[in-house]
């Protein structure tokens, strides 16, 4: 089954692969992403959040973003 | 050495002037050409002078929009560029921590930082071989050809995406309702409770720790008028 996987760690990447059917989100997040905690990151599928028992569909699309971008300007101005 | 193309760096500095508070985005370069920043592109954010914070959702909405325009994350996801209304470029703990946690896993990136007096900072981060990091030079590179400045356009992408963030949560909760929690609470990943960038009491003492004597006491006297950054149940304060 073929769906598309978004996320910006080493190299990034934005392509389809392919998944096993019956492929929950959660596992594909710990395959993806082993040494991550999945609360550090957004991850939605179809541009929306899902439940981590979200059995993925074909064509689904995954996205694994950041969060918590933050700036501030340094004490000394 | 980190380029920007001159209408790239116009837009920057368009950003940086519409207001005295900090504005962000992410650098977008051509695929051959990685260091070569064609475009500053703003996602929603809540902004003070003295901080930024992406709002979560709309990170995700803009690595979406990018990927169906054609570009690898590597063209739109690794320059993170920011400014400091102040006269310093230099980079905050804020700052270096959202670089390590947010960016550290990348195999390269970019923290880019200009102040309102023009000077710069940029920080090249990378995870091949050893992995390192070097403070990179900054130029605009006029030798390629570029496009017209659009104050028109930038002013709306800017008001469309940017708030300045005037309200302060003393008790350290998101003023989301308690539904809007629940119904959150079985989401896989970041909740993003904290995503417009509300700040817990702790993260308020911090800041104004940090402030400058005068600008410190400029916040205290607003905090001391404004009666909306009260609970709305809340009638008074009590002094002990």
């Amino acid at each position: 089954m073929r769906i598309m996987y978004i996320n910006n760690d080493g190299g990034g990447f934005a392509d389809f692969i392919n998944v096993e059917e019956g492929m929950t989100i959660e596992k594909l997040f710990k395959q993806k992403m082993p040494h991550e905690e999945a609360h550090d990151y957004l991850i939605r599928v179809n541009r929306q959040p899902v439940p981590k028992e979200y059995v993925l569909k074909e064509n689904d699309r995954v996205t694994v973003t950041p969060t918590k971008i933050e700036g501030a300007r340094p004490v000394s101005q | 050495m980190l380029r920007f193309s001159p209408t790239a760096w116009a837009k920057l500095l368009f950003m940086r002037d519409m207001t005295d508070n900090e504005v962000g985005g992410f650098g977008v370069t051509e695929a051959d050409d990685l260091l070569f920043i064609t475009d500053f592109v703003l996602v929603k954010q809540k902004v003070t002078c003295v901080s930024v914070s992406f709002d979560d959702e709309a990170v995700a909405d803009y690595f979406e929009d990018q990927v169906e325009v054609g570009r690898q994350p590597e063209r739109f996801a690794r320059i993170w560029l920011h400014t400091h209304p102040g006269n310093s470029p230099e980079p905050s703990g804020t700052d270096e921590n959202t670089f390590a946690r947010v960016f550290g896993s990348c195999d390269w990136a970019i923290m880019f930082i200009v102040a309102q007096d023009g000077k710069t900072f940029a920080r090249l981060r990378f995870n091949a071989g050893p992995g390192g990091e070097v403070n990179i030079p900054v130029c605009v590179d006029y030798s390629y050809e570029f496009d017209a400045a659009d104050f028109d356009v930038w002013q709306q992408q800017y008001l469309a995406n940017v708030v300045e963030d005037t309200f302060f949560s003393l008790n350290g909760k998101s003023k989301k309702s308690q539904n809007d929690q629940l119904e959150e609470a079985d989401v896989f990943g970041s909740t993003s409770f904290d995503s417009l960038g509300v700040s817990s009491s702790e993260d308020m003492i911090e800041e104004l720790d940090l402030m400058h004597p005068a600008e410190r006491q400029a916040f205290m006297d607003e905090l001391a008028v404004r009666s909306d950054f009260w609970d709305e149940y809340e009638s008074e304060v009590l002094y002990e």
